[in-house]
Order: C-alpha cells, then sequence, then structure tokens
C-alpha cells in the first residue's frame, strides 16, 4: 500500500494563516502554493481570478523551463520569475527544492512589495511543509471504495 | 505524487502520455476534451508549434470520482515526441503518477517506439521511479493504417517484460479505446493507494483489447 502525503485541518489553518498574512501586507490577488510536478499544494485569495489548476501547470513548466538559462550563467535555478502585464503579473518563486509560490497581483501594489514578502513568506511555509513531511500523515483508500465501472465516459 | 488538502478535499493525480513524435498523444488528449462531460473537465492547454507540434506539453485537467468525500482530479500531460526535447519530457515527467505509453502500429515507426520506450524508461529511473513500479498502460495506435504490425508482434517488442500491461488497440482519431485506456491506467492508480491491494478488480489483460468492427476502423486515416 502507498499512502498519499497530506495536510489536516490544522496543518492548512497553519498554512492559510502564513498566506492570508502575505497577501495583506503585498495587497496581492492570489497566492498558490504548488508542487514542481505542477499540483496546487494549497491556496488563498480570490480564486475567481483564474482557473488556479491550469495556472499551476503551466507555472511550474515555466519555472522548470528557465532552469537550463540559469545554468548558462552559472546558476543552479533562478529563485524567482516575474511576468510583467499590463494590469495584471504573475511573480514566482522558489519555496523549496520540491515547492513553487505563485503570486498574482493587480495594480493596488508593486512588484517590490511582492517580492519584499514573498522571501520571508516561502521561508514559512518551507518550515511547514517541513514539519509535515516529518508527521507522516497519509490517506489511503479502502479497495472497496473504488468501484469497477469506469471513471471516465464520453458523450 | 502531490500532497492531499484536507480543506479542498481533493486528490490530484499526474497521467503523463508518453510515446514517439507523431504517435497521436495529443489527439488522445483532444478526443477526451471533446467527448468528456465539460463539467467535468477544465480547458485543454496546448503548447504547440505553429504547425501543432507539440513544444512543451499539452495539458487537460478532469474531474473524476468522490473518494471518501475527496474529489479525484486527474491531470492529463502529453510530452513532445520528437528526440531533441527530451529536457522537456524529463520536466514534465516529474511528479508522475501514471502513464499511458502510445505506440504507433505503422512498421516504420518500430524503431522509434522501441527508442522512447526506452527514453521513457530511462527519464523515470533519473527520478528513481523504475518501469516496473509506476502504473502505466500501452496503447498501440492507429490501428486503421494499411502498414501496421500485428498485434502480437508489438506485444513481443513493447509488453515482454516480467510484468505485463494491459494494451489496447486504439484509434486515436476516431476514439476508439481512447476512454478504456484512460479508465484503465486509473484504476489501477487509484488502486495503488488502496489499503488491500495493488491489483484492481478487472484483472490485467496482456493482449491488446480490439478496436471496434472494421467499417469504423478504416474510416480515416492517420491520427496526429
Amino acid at each position: 500500500m502507498n499512502a498519499i502525503p497530506c495536510l489536516t485541518i490544522e496543518d492548512v489553518a497553519n498554512l492559510d494563516g502564513v498566506l492570508g498574512d502575505f497577501l495583506q501586507k503585498a495587497e496581492a490577488e492570489l497566492t498558490v502554493v504548488i508542487d514542481r510536478g505542477g499540483n496546487v499544494i494549497s491556496q488563498f485569495g480570490d480564486m475567481t481570478v483564474m482557473d488556479v489548476t491550469i495556472i499551476a501547470a503551466l507555472a511550474a513548466g515555466s519555472f522548470a523551463a528557465t532552469k537550463e538559462l540559469a545554468r548558462r550563467i552559472g546558476e543552479v535555478e533562478f529563485n524567482a520569475l516575474y511576468h510583467q502585464g499590463n494590469g495584471n503579473h504573475i511573480f514566482m518563486n522558489s519555496v523549496d527544492d520540491d515547492t513553487i509560490m505563485i503570486t498574482v497581483f493587480g495594480k493596488r501594489t508593486t512588484v517590490g512589495l511582492v517580492r519584499f514578502y514573498s522571501a520571508s513568506t516561502a521561508q514559512s511555509v518551507a518550515a511547514l511543509l517541513k514539519a509535515l513531511s516529518n508527521t507522516g500523515h497519509g490517506f489511503s483508500f479502502d479497495a472497496s471504495d473504488i468501484t469497477s465501472t469506469p471513471i471516465f465516459a464520453g458523450q | 505524487m502531490s500532497i492531499i488538502n484536507y480543506a479542498s478535499r481533493e486528490i490530484q493525480f499526474k497521467i503523463v502520455y508518453y510515446g514517439p513524435a507523431l504517435c497521436g498523444k495529443t489527439t488522445n488528449l483532444d478526443y477526451i476534451h471533446k467527448r468528456i462531460n465539460p463539467e467535468n473537465r477544465g480547458d485543454l492547454v496546448s503548447l504547440a508549434t505553429a504547425a501543432d507540434r507539440t513544444l512543451f506539453f499539452d495539458f487537460l485537467p478532469l474531474n473524476a470520482v468522490v473518494i471518501k468525500g475527496f474529489v479525484t482530479k486527474f491531470q492529463l500531460y502529453t510530452v513532445p515526441g520528437q528526440v531533441i526535447y527530451n529536457a522537456t519530457r524529463q520536466l514534465v515527467l516529474r511528479s508522475v503518477d501514471g502513464i499511458v505509453f502510445v505506440a504507433d502500429s505503422q512498421w516504420e515507426k518500430m524503431e522509434e517506439n522501441v527508442e522512447s520506450f526506452k527514453n521513457l524508461e530511462d527519464n523515470l529511473a533519473k527520478q528513481n521511479i523504475s518501469i516496473d513500479e509506476i502504473p502505466y498502460v500501452i496503447q498501440y495506435n492507429k490501428r486503421d493504417l494499411e502498414s501496421i504490425a500485428p498485434v502480437n508482434y508489438l506485444e513481443y517488442v513493447l509488453n515482454n517484460r516480467k510484468r505485463r500491461v494491459q494494451s489496447f488497440e486504439v484509434i486515436s482519431s476516431t476514439g476508439q479505446n481512447v476512454f478504456a485506456s484512460l479508465n484503465a491506467v486509473s484504476q489501477i492508480l487509484l488502486h495503488k493507494f488502496s489499503k488491500q491491494s495493488d491489483v484492481p478488480k478487472t484483472a490485467p489483460r496482456p493482449v491488446a483489447i480490439p478496436v471496434e468492427p472494421p467499417a469504423m476502423a478504416r474510416k480515416e486515416n492517420a491520427a496526429v
């Protein structure tokens, strides 16, 4: 049996506290913590801004794609990436070897403010996730929970 | 493998469609996107060249069954098949949970199929994952074309490991067995995380599941 690592209600509350505090200080719209495979770990803020699942997949790809560019100038990877739009922008920064934090913000704030607060937030998130991996919470199903009927059906 | 968030009550799984260039990976996702209930899927995102060749990946998020109060979400990715994009394939394989290997049934593509499968093994090994441990199924695609290898030959070439996996005769352009192979890998994946068994209730079939009647199968030519 393989268990899926999970965030308990308490873990989520702690993480939400850190992310909520960051959004308030940085005056950003939304922040999403993802793994480098593109899976969403946690999110906080205005979820109506976008489809978070797709943003996570694309952001993970974008972050990974620049790794080779970083190597060419003697870096292991870029710690942060900034995509500037006309009204909305995305800032991404590395949390740890497996995790990235994405922040979406608009005209209410500046990239400098987001960058400044995201550094300490990333450290807090990394500490929370590290503590999670040490506690060893896991989730798994009973075989009886899974039916043999097709999971997906076409129309 | 993702982390489950108890607050959002979602479990995410990542399935990657892997195979040689022009074998029909994107066509698989295209068909699934067109035919699945829009309420259960997100947008199909394609990062492709002007000539519709996959440059980075295609991505399709799907919502599926609810297990123990958690919605299972399957994220389908394709990789670029062209040999030069190996670094990209390694990136897309990161945190993969299940694989659909799409083989091109045409005789002339046999070497590319074998190379691509070997490349998959190598790229998984770089993540310390063995092909013998990860849930996967094989598609023998383009069964509607003339110059194709028989299934037993394809089985011998691509599915001749100690653990023989489920395989499917597929015509991705018409959708034959596209959902069957997706369902198979999804079931294997869910059972991997069940407490009682790693083996799905539906026993793996070592021989490819045939396509529907030939009249339908020969209607159009190759999937891209």
